[in-house]
């Protein structure tokens, strides 16, 4: 079931200079501390002038979906929505 | 060369028939299976290998615009409502669609093809066609059938490992394109002159691109009932006896190989069409979803440097009785506000409405470039709401769509016109994009 949420969020990111990557690390939700582990799709998104980055991602235990955004404007990010992969 | 022997030998009266075209087929169409779901799945592993639907609204009513394969393989398909979908599955997962992400695996989609050649026309948001004659991977050594396979890994690595593209090599478009329908998911296959008559007797007339209901019923009524047969009929008899057009001798050529589908239409009209979630005979409301559908067309309109001259308004109801009306502009329409008031006088010219609307569209005909700008002596007005035009999406550009409104518009919530994907039009989408 997929759920919004569209709440900011703490998330650890890390920039790797060898591969050129920068992605979120840990996501800070509920209290409880998400490990990153398949980043399924990254796109961006423009509202007016400001570049949005989309992450959808899941849990290195893959039991949670996670779609974050990080606002370039000023470095926020917001934890859009959560699934656990079944049907609502 | 063939198609002048047909254009010099119809002068006389009859075209000859062509031979089988026996060039090296060096045309590709690839195509990204069930394009909507598969980038769903790709962006969400926990929903991989499950019946998912992409549909217009999640509501039971909302349509279903793309099924995953696990659906398709239960009897989901396009069309469906989302309570028939569930009726048949109810462990479904139902998804809205999401544009912008489709929009950026159709971008990624792209960059990888353009490492191989500039010459990829792409047909729709999830159909590419590529023309290799010349490329650098021929001249390098490489097969067509390599080429495809390196494409399919390159798009894994690029878009995600969960995509995978069906591949047509053919000697034309319209072969490639029944190539690539073939072996589907993530099949790869070839026609060339050698095994064409093989392929078309394992074809149905339908498999054929091109061929609908209308064309099969044609084609039953001359006697022809497989491709194979529509194959070996003579250029004369298809074109007088079943499609009573030029288009008898195209299907000749093309089946046979020869390339006749290698043209580019011109932009007729820029529109925008909105399937209401709730259903409605308000007419405040009706003119509110009017200008916002004028606003989206208009800033297409100016987003591609064009004045249109007329407007089109269709209003389908719910009992699926359905009203349209097409006006000719004198004056040139620029601004937001000159599409609305054109199609607002037709909507108030609809006497009693027969049942609540469910669908509204507008469009902008007879497209002219903007400039050089053409104004008469007394036209300040005219060129005071351009300006005015102009400046709103400025606004709208630095800090988003519908920021700057007008009047009608005020109280509409943000999302009653929501961002979709225009099927088969990639000229929309591509305005979608800047």
């Amino acid at each position: 079931m997929r759920e919004v949420i569209n709440k900011e969020v703490s998330v650890v990111s890390f920039f790797s200079a060898s591969k050129r990557l920068s992605l979120p690390h840990i996501v800070s939700w509920h209290g409880t501390e998400y490990a990153v582990g398949k980043i399924g799709f990254h796109h961006t998104i423009r509202k007016g002038n400001t570049l949005h980055h989309i992450f959808e991602l899941v849990d290195r235990d893959e039991v949670l979906w996670m779609r974050l955004n990080l606002d370039t404007s000023n470095l926020h990010w917001t934890l859009e929505a959560v699934s656990d992969g079944l049907a609502d | 060369m063939a198609l002048q022997t047909k254009s010099a030998s119809r002068q006389r009266g009859r075209a000859r028939a062509l031979p089988v075209n026996s060039a090296a087929p060096y045309l590709m169409h690839i195509d990204l299976n069930s394009c909507f779901t598969t980038i769903e799945q790709q962006a969400n592993p926990l929903i991989r290998n499950k019946p998912v639907a992409v549909a217009a609204y999640t509501t039971p009513n909302g349509f279903v615009l793309a099924a995953s394969y696990e659906a398709k393989a239960l009897g989901i398909k396009l069309g469906l409502n989302v309570r028939q979908a569930k009726e048949i599955c109810p462990e479904i997962i139902v998804l809205m669609p999401d544009p912008p992400k489709y929009r950026a695996a159709y971008t990624r989609f792209k960059e990888v093809l353009l490492e191989y050649t500039s010459d990829v026309t792409p047909k729709s948001i999830d159909e590419f066609v590529i023309d290799f004659r010349g490329s650098a991977a021929i001249r390098a050594g490489m097969t067509m059938e390599e080429i495809g396979y390196e494409i399919k890994q390159r798009l894994r690595e690029h878009i995600g490992e969960y995509v995978s593209v069906n591949v047509g090599i053919g000697p034309n478009r319209s072969l490639a394109k029944l190539a690539a329908g073939l072996h589907k998911p993530d099949g790869l296959d070839i026609i060339n002159a050698q095994n064409l008559e093989a392929t078309l007797a394992n074809c149905e007339l339908m498999d054929l691109p091109g061929i609908n209901r209308r064309f099969k019923a044609r084609l039953f009524a001359a006697g022809i009932t497989t491709p194979l047969e529509m194959y070996n009929a003579d250029p004369n008899f298809l074109r007088n006896n079943v499609f009573f057009s030029k288009l008898g001798d195209m299907w000749h050529a093309r089946l046979r190989g020869w390339e006749v589908d290698d043209v580019e239409f011109d932009r007729k009209t820029i529109g925008h069409q909105y399937a209401l979630k709730e259903k409605t005979f308000d007419r405040d409301k009706l003119c509110r979803l009017l200008m916002k559908l004028s606003e989206k067309t208009g800033r297409r309109l100016r987003k591609n440097n064009l004045v249109a001259h007329g407007v089109h308004l269709s209003i389908r109801f719910t009992n699926h009785t359905y009203w349209h009306h097409g006006q000719k502009t004198e004056q040139a329409l620029y601004a937001t506000q000159d599409i609305y008031r054109a199609a607002a006088d037709m909507l108030r010219g609809i006497g009693q409405f027969p049942d609540n609307v469910s669908l509204m569209s507008v469009h902008v005909f007879n497209l002219q470039d903007k400039s050089p700008e053409q104004t008469g002596l007394f036209d300040d007005f005219q060129i005071h709401q351009r300006r005015l035009a102009d400046a709103a999406d400025k606004i709208n550009d630095r800090y988003g769509e519908f920021t700057a409104i007008p009047a009608v518009m005020a109280g509409m919530r943000g999302k009653e016109i929501l961002d979709r994907i225009a099927f088969g039009s990639l000229r929309d989408m591509d305005d979608q994009m800047r």
